[in-house]
């Protein structure tokens, strides 16, 4: 791939008609095609600048404020605050890294795990084929959500790579399965065969040949895998089956509803709904975004 | 119909293996827990002044194994004992063995799954029929937005807004409890409305949440239908609209019925969410609490009849499955 270019190329790319070399200006270009694209780019980015730097905004003793509780909406505290009169902005902000980074790891195991898994079944038919696919369904038939309310007994997720691991680890199964049909059709292709014939090593022709043409199908699976975990440990928060270690969007939702009793006091309704907002902007973001990531990975599409 | 029946048969027995494995996974996560409540529970009885055998007896019913013998006979026994269906006693519940409490709040757990299921299977179907053949009307556009809008909304989310609407704001409907608890359970009138009554909520959130999945679904099957030529041929023959839309839906429904083994495990998984929001004492409300009072037997319990409703519900699909699509049986 042509991501180390060197600058000068990026530099001159006026200058430079044949400019499409460059993955990141393609990458550029597909997002400001179509305003929803660059919304949901938008959206995005935000977050991620939240999840890096949100932390450093505050002190790390979020100020509490005895004459405000659960005050509501105003230029100080544009959220809202909760039930130590915390400002529910802040609350939001800070919380973001430990949520978003979980939801990264658990994306990216979960696509790693069934990628591979999927590569190999697909491509090593027979008997590997069949134990893969057995441990597939087994992963696809247990309910994963439990599963993870149970393991959250034994399992630390204190730390957001341990709960993106677990995540990854119970998730990765339709993957896999889509990505082995996937692979099936394309290894009686011809290119495929050609490289067979050529005695390319089956790891060349696995991650050099096949994993190309199933990337857009990957990367639009490991941004689905992001929100899907963002559902799963914001959930496990909110049933509140994992101990509080650090503020996150989940224990925000879970204080709301279960301590504030946000459900009957109007009052607490900002310190409910500023969790769920953050959710909900972030889930609109990745969705808008998706169909630019297809364009951006789908070879056939990019030639056009 | 022989087919149909080794199917089946291979079904069941994939099954089986699958429960074993789940109930080997609990016992172990129990068995080699941080602290081990097993251990733990002994030593507190042995404190209590019970006797050393007496204290083995107690632990032996609470968790069906024995803390000091080998883990392997441990395991044997603790096979042995689900073999009777035996599942250990309940902690927070005061001895109670774990299986009576667990078939007790199943069934509030199957009757809203499936009713959640079958009713946004049934308007969710119909609405990407009508998505798919519409697709360039307004009316088609509106259907496939509510559908993704639907489908991308997290459950938790869902539940307390409904919760929120209406049991707070708008106070027409109750909360928690499955009954009026002034009532006489029976079949009686008044006593099935108030069932029902409470039962709508939860129900209405299970078929709003998996009704976008299953418009969507259905719409890319419609049309990927719409292409095949024994539609053109059934235009060109003449026949009514109803009677090809009859057509395009039956060829169209049949990928679905995979989906619907999948989607049931994820309506199971939200039985947590949901019971747990509307207050609702079903399994997923029993796994939940029994985490959060370290009731260890009644979490395996509750995991393991989950973990066996799935499984049995993905065999019936199946089954289903291999009733309605006519390849199959071949």
């Amino acid at each position: 791939m042509s991501m180390r270019l060197p600058k000068t190329v990026l530099h001159n790319r006026s200058a430079n008609p044949n400019f499409r070399q460059s993955f990141w200006g393609f990458a550029w270009r597909t997002i400001v095609k179509k305003p929803g694209r660059l919304i949901g780019f938008a959206i995005i980015v935000l977050f991620a600048l939240m999840g890096i730097f949100g932390p450093y905004l505050y002190p790390a003793q979020l100020p509490i404020n005895p004459n405000a509780i659960y005050a509501p909406i105003s230029w100080q505290y544009p959220l809202g605050t909760d039930f130590e009169g915390t400002s529910n902005l802040a609350l939001v902000v800070t919380g973001a890294r430990y949520v978003l980074f979980a939801a990264a790891m658990g994306a990216v195991f979960t696509v790693v795990f069934g990628t591979i898994l999927g590569l190999c079944a697909g491509y090593f038919i027979g008997l590997t084929d069949s134990v893969i696919m057995r441990i597939t369904d087994f992963i696809l038939t247990i309910p994963s959500f439990p599963l993870l309310v149970v393991l959250s007994t034994v399992w630390n997720f204190g730390q957001p790579v341990a709960m993106g691991f677990v995540l990854g680890i119970t998730g990765w199964g339709g993957l896999a399965r889509a990505v082995r049909s996937q692979t099936m059709s394309l290894r009686e292709r011809g290119f495929i065969e050609a490289a067979r014939g050529l005695g390319l090593s089956p790891l060349y022709i696995l991650f050099r040949e096949i994993l190309p043409n199933v990337g857009s199908y990957i990367a639009m699976n490991l941004l689905l895998a992001v929100t899907g975990s963002i559902y799963a440990e914001v959930g496990l928060f909110f049933l509140g089956v994992v101990p509080f270690q650090v503020n996150n969007w989940g224990v925000m939702l879970n204080l709301a509803v279960f301590s504030a009793g946000a459900m009957s006091s109007p009052q607490a309704l900002p310190y409910l709904l500023s969790p769920m907002l953050a959710i909900l902007i972030l889930t609109l973001g990745i969705v808008l975004f998706l169909d630019a990531l297809d364009e951006m990975f789908n070879p056939r599409l990019r030639e056009v | 119909m022989k087919t149909v029946m080794a199917r089946l048969a291979k079904r069941l027995v994939a099954g089986v293996i699958m429960i074993l494995v789940v109930a080997s996974f609990t016992f172990l996560l129990v068995r080699l827990m941080p602290g081990n409540p097993v251990e733990a529970k002994y030593q507190s009885l042995l404190l209590n002044g019970l006797t050393p055998v007496q204290a083995m007896d107690e632990v032996r019913v609470m968790y069906g194994f024995i803390p000091h013998q080998s883990l392997w006979i441990q395991y044997l026994h603790y096979l042995g004992q689900i073999l009777h269906l035996n599942l250990g006693q309940s902690i927070s519940y005061e001895g109670t063995p774990v299986m009576r409490i667990i078939l007790g709040a199943a069934p509030w757990t199957i009757i809203l799954v499936l009713t959640g299921t079958v009713a946004s299977f049934i308007v969710g179907i119909l609405a990407g029929v009508i998505a798919a053949i519409r697709r360039n009307s307004p009316v088609g556009s509106a259907i496939t937005i509510s559908g993704s809008v639907l489908h991308g909304i997290p459950l938790f989310v869902m539940a307390l807004f409904l919760a929120y609407v209406f049991t707070t704001i708008w106070a027409v409907l109750p909360f928690g409890a499955p009954y009026n608890a002034a009532l006489t359970p029976g079949f009686n009138g008044p006593f099935i409305s108030s069932l029902a009554r409470h039962a709508l909520l939860p129900v209405f959130t299970y078929a709003l949440a998996s009704y976008g999945g299953w418009l969507l679904t259905m719409k890319s099957s419609v049309i990927s239908v719409l292409g095949d030529d024994f539609i053109l041929a059934s235009e060109v023959r003449g026949l009514k609209t109803s009677t090809r839309v009859g057509y395009i839906a039956h060829n169209a429904i049949l990928p679905l019925f995979t989906i619907l083994a999948l989607s049931l495990g994820f309506m199971f998984g939200g039985s947590l969410f949901i019971e747990d929001i509307f207050d609702y004492p079903g399994l997923g409300n029993l796994l939940v609490n029994a985490i959060n009072n370290r009731d260890y037997p009644l979490m395996s319990g509750a995991f393991l009849l989950i973990t066996v409703a799935v499984i049995a519900s993905n065999i019936i699909t199946d089954f289903l499955y291999s009733v309605v699509d006519p390849r199959i049986r071949r």
